[in-house]
């Protein structure tokens, strides 16, 4: 019974974040926020080694956890796609508490906050490891529970508006999602909803309901697609950004939203199967969605003057990029979507810490509000020039190799013009891109001269953040440069599960 | 990383040098240190770039995809940019350094000066397309900073609209190369093409069609690439119709960053459509099809509308750089013919009007520095101040307008036996004459500051004490009215430049016969 270790990534979070929320600290104020933290990083430091030991030591190992009943099995599995996931959220949820500590030290309800967002890592786990849709269902509905706290987190009446709103989309789009859960396990070849790389429909059986099925993945594309941000179910994320920085970079830019993507990617190549689907209607029309959602945010976020709501919209772009990989039914596209899932992840988690820096130290959130800021705050601005060039698509860095990898997928899935099409709406999007990334850049680096004493003033008042908020830019910095530079390994990683799946 | 590790010294040196002048604070309190360094880092790239140009070697650095190759090389094309940008680059910094001292944050300027000089050396030296492609967008991002130097609400609009174009232009670009990567696969610069190679191999070859095996049955596809990508490509170069940010940006930046992104920055376009034009998709194949016909008709609407705009312009920086729109696209014309003759005009071209047009943009600079002023209707009389000036200005404007035996006149004498030996239908006639109505308004738009400055008319004097009216008395009439006549040419640093370029510009048009015969060597490995 060692597999047992699999259910310890989802479960340790979910117990030790409900244990948070009743554990009662008494010690002074200064006490108790370093126990808090030390607790805290302490779970998700010892959740993140056990992911990365089982990605080094349990590949390949599940683990039934227990029945609910008949074929509804609650089922972990660790197979290279999930482990991609895992990995990157493993890298990632360390290096955002360490961020949340110092962007939150003048919070309230912290211990509240903490523990949700401990628990929305095991639940994330738990969507990453899942071994069949039941599974993974079950763990998307409780995102949607765990999360919604945090959203609500400010408790003005604009948080109040944007939790209600996420919680009706997300709800109503995980019944949508189980209509398909609801037929993969009736036309299911095995008998289960076990995610096999391929599919697991019973092609013989479905193809006398070919549209009926094809109906339903349109519908339960949607349903998972409302966490992806798909329009025109977009509009919780960017009004949702009036939640805490911690929780829009890594819940609103990664784990949640891209596990509305990874959810599509999982159902579209190991449960519908790409072979049933290749070809059909209903390809190109969630395809032509993707592309229209890509188009649509790139366009608002150069609208949008609010700094953290702009880089929202670029969020509901990007995301479309993965599922427009993924709506190519091929290996390359599984293999081009899951690159820009990992390096978006990176800059996107870097552009919005740089937002939360900014608002941190200095109260703006306005894009106008940002003059001079980069001669102060050099080193946040110096992490967002990176993480702007590359969701740019700059050669060199990390976007560019995404974008490549998608380009080259759309041209070889040449049965239809639209992914031809889709090639020049990327390209306008990464225009458009150019614009809303730098014209902030431009507006922080070279503030007019008639305001350069208020700049100069600027200068004494502003500064970067501490240590605890800046590691993690620099880190995510980094990584960014990494992927532009070398991206080797991580395509043949890639291109590897693309081969098994598509 | 395999190859000759000394290609790469010149790309990396310079922006290594840029990025310790942008960082470290000392040079921005002690001036001599900074031009100390800036001088000094040029020497040195000069001597780099002399020793990367020695051999033909080529360096290949890694694998940015798997499709993908960084690689550096040297060809004759690369060792002429590299020269002419090297050179321009050197007299244009020690232009700078007198220039720039009534300006402020130096340290930035030359900053990412040196730096773009690195990333221009290695778009020069790229081996594929890729590369270049790679260099391309560096160059725009990098000499960003130089457009919106001052900062202002002007400069920063102008500095983001030329942002905004030459990105727009670039993702077209990377548009039709995405689309050549898939039909043709390898995209390493070959003489030639990397089509015709191949020809032969598949369908015999037929007058005016895309007859390659590769592309057979996807002509309509494969020409809107390389459409895609000339047009693209052509917003860097000022090609209409994506010249519109170049007379909002040029006028704005500082006078040697305008000079710079005349002189070299739109050559780089020209260098990108070139190594696309005749290193990968290869000028048989091209020749005859609508992509020409269109690509002609552009240049040549370019080269016209240029000239009427730069004629009725009034601000000479603005003058100037409509006067770059329209002579770039000299060289487009030129290699649009796809022919012998005319690819040496083009690239002859190239090098004089980079002379040229810098040495008018520093004049420019030096009249703002000792006059602050910028129309050309107030700069009557210049010529008594500043004759050495004014004379320098006037040369390089006769070379400009082909007036022998300045260099221009070679440049347009090739262009235009080019075009008409091109058989190329209505364009081989009505190119050279549409060359040379814009000729007559270069010199209508260029010489009228030479004849007003030297020969202001016999009221000039009488016009400048009505101007003085508002003094007290009549002696200091005169003494302001002396001081307007009094020699008030720039100091020795800004001088020195702009009569080495216009000595360059004489020189060849001289002499010429070196550099056609490196250019004809280059033009029969392609043609």
């Amino acid at each position: 019974m060692r597999e047992i270790l699999l259910a310890v990534p989802v479960l340790l979070p979910i117990v030790g974040g409900a244990g948070m929320l009743v554990l009662h600290l008494k010690d002074g104020r200064e006490n108790k926020d370093r126990s808090l933290m030390l607790l805290t990083e302490g779970f998700v430091l010892l959740n993140s080694l056990v992911i990365f030991w089982l990605l080094r030591y349990r590949m390949g190992s599940h683990l039934v956890l227990f029945r609910l009943f008949g074929n509804l099995t609650v089922r972990f599995k660790l197979d290279p796609m999930g482990g991609v996931f895992a990995g990157l959220i493993a890298f990632l949820w360390p290096l955002a508490v360490l961020y949340s500590f110092e962007y939150m030290k003048h919070e309230r309800r912290k211990k509240m906050f903490f523990a949700y967002y401990v628990m929305t890592y095991g639940v994330t786990a738990g969507i990453a490891l899942a071994g069949n849709l039941v599974t993974m269902y079950l763990c998307y509905e409780m995102l949607t529970l765990v999360t919604f706290p945090l959203v609500l987190f400010p408790m003005t009446r604009e948080a109040k508006r944007a939790s209600r709103r996420y919680l009706y989309y997300s709800i109503g789009g995980a019944a949508f999602a189980f209509i398909g859960l609801v037929f993969v396990l009736s036309f299911s070849a095995t008998g289960n909803t076990d995610f096999v790389p391929g599919g697991v429909l019973n092609l013989k059986e479905a193809k006398a309901w070919r549209n009926i099925l094809l109906l339903v993945y349109v519908l339960a594309f949607f349903g998972f697609g409302v966490k992806a941000a798909l329009f025109p179910l977009h509009g919780w994320l960017p009004q949702a950004a009036v939640a805490p920085t911690p929780v829009t970079a890594l819940l609103h830019a990664v784990a949640v939203v891209k596990s509305g993507a990874f959810a599509i990617l999982r159902f579209t190549y190991f449960s519908y199967g790409t072979e049933f689907l290749e070809g059909s209607w209903a390809q190109w029309g969630v395809m032509a969605v993707t592309l229209i959602t890509i188009l649509f945010g790139s366009t608002m976020a150069v609208r949008e003057i609010h700094w953290k709501r702009r880089l929202a919209y670029s969020t509901v772009s990007n995301l479309s990029y993965i599922l427009f990989g993924a709506t190519m039914m091929s290996s390359l596209g599984l293999a081009a979507a899951l690159s820009h899932l990992v390096i978006h992840a990176f800059m996107k988690i870097c552009s919005f810490f740089c937002a939360g820096a900014v608002m941190h130290q200095t109260g703006k959130t306005q894009v106008y509000e940002l003059d001079g800021l980069g001669r102060s705050m050099p080193v946040t601005f110096g992490c967002l020039t990176v993480a702007s060039f590359s969701l740019m698509g700059i050669p060199l860095f990390g976007g560019f190799i995404s974008k490549w990898n998608l380009v080259q997928a759309a041209f070889a899935c040449n049965k239809n013009w639209l992914p031809c099409a889709g090639v020049a709406v990327i390209l306008y999007s990464a225009l458009m891109t150019g614009i809303y990334m730098l014209t902030v850049l431009v507006r922080a680096y070279f503030p007019r001269p008639e305001e350069e004493r208020v700049v100069t003033d600027l200068e004494k008042k502003y500064k970067d953040p501490g240590g605890m908020m800046l590691m993690p830019l620099v880190i995510f910095a980094v990584v960014i440069l990494f992927w532009g530079l070398h991206s080797s390994s991580l395509m043949r990683l890639l291109t590897e599960i693309g081969g098994e799946a598509g | 990383m395999e190859g000759n590790i000394k290609l790469l010294l010149p790309v990396v040196m310079p922006v290594a040098a840029g990025i310790v002048v942008l960082l470290y604070p000392g040079f921005r309190q002690v001036r001599k240190s900074l031009l100390t360094m800036v001088l000094g880092t040029l020497a040195l790239e000069t001597v780099l770039v002399g020793l990367a140009l020695a051999g033909e070697e080529s360096l290949r650095l890694w694998q940015l995809t798997d499709a993908a190759a960084l690689i550096l090389g040297v060809d004759g094309v690369s060792r002429l940019f590299a020269v002419l940008t090297v050179g321009v680059w050197l007299l244009v910094g020690v232009y700078s350094t007198a220039y720039m001292e009534h300006e402020q944050e130096e340290y930035r300027f030359f900053g990412f000066y040196l730096i773009v000089l690195g990333v221009l050396l290695g778009l020069d030296f790229s081996g594929n397309l890729i590369t270049m492609y790679v260099f391309y967008e560096l160059m725009t991002l990098t000499s960003l900073p130089l457009v919106l130097h001052e900062r202002t609400k002007e400069a920063v609009a102008a500095g983001l609209k030329y942002l905004f174009y030459s990105v727009a232009g670039a993702f077209l670009a990377l548009f039709g190369i995405f689309l050549l990567l898939q039909i043709c696969g390898n995209q390493t610069f070959t003489p030639g093409g990397v089509l015709t190679g191949m020809l032969g191999a598949g369908v015999a070859s037929t007058e005016g069609a895309v007859t390659d095996s590769l592309v057979w049955g996807k002509e309509g596809l494969f020409l809107t690439a390389v459409f895609c990508i000339l047009v693209g490509f052509g917003a860097k170069a000022g090609m209409f119709p994506l010249h519109g940010w170049l007379p909002t940006a040029h006028p704005v930046a500082p006078a040697p960053a305008s000079a710079v992104l005349s002189g070299v920055i739109t050559k780089s376009g020209v260098l990108a459509v070139l190594r696309v034009v005749y290193f990968v998709v290869g000028p048989e194949v091209l020749r005859g099809t609508w992509v020409q016909q269109v690509w002609i008709l552009l240049t040549l609407l370019t080269v016209f509308m240029g000239s009427m705009l730069a004629y009725k312009e009034p601000l000479l920086k603005k003058r100037l750089a409509y006067s770059t729109v329209s002579q770039v696209s000299y060289v487009l014309f030129g290699l649009s013919m796809l022919q012998p003759q005319a690819f040496v005009g083009a690239l002859s071209h190239v090098v004089f009007h980079s002379l040229i047009k810098n040495a008018l943009f520093l004049c420019a600079g030096a009249v703002i520095v000792m006059t602050g002023k910028t129309q050309v209707k107030d700069m009557r009389g210049l010529g008594r101040r500043m004759p050495v000036l004014l004379g320098c200005y006037t040369v390089v404007s006769l070379a400009l307008v082909g007036i022998p035996p300045a260099s221009g006149f070679i440049s347009k004498w090739y262009l235009a036996c080019g075009a008409l030996a091109s058989g190329t239908g209505v364009w081989a006639w009505l190119g050279p004459v549409v060359l040379l109505m814009s000729a007559l308004l270069t010199a209508g738009y260029l010489l009228p500051l030479t004849i007003q400055g030297f020969f202001p008319g016999a009221d000039w004097d009488k016009e400048m004490l009505k101007l003085h009216a508002g003094q007290v008395s009549q002696e200091l009439h005169w003494e302001a009215a002396a001081e307007d006549r009094k020699k008030a040419e720039p100091s020795v640093w800004m001088l020195a430049p702009i009569l080495v370029l216009t000595a360059g510009a004489l020189l060849f048009g001289c002499f010429p016969g070196a550099l056609i015969r490196m250019l004809e060597t280059i033009g029969a490995g392609v043609l």
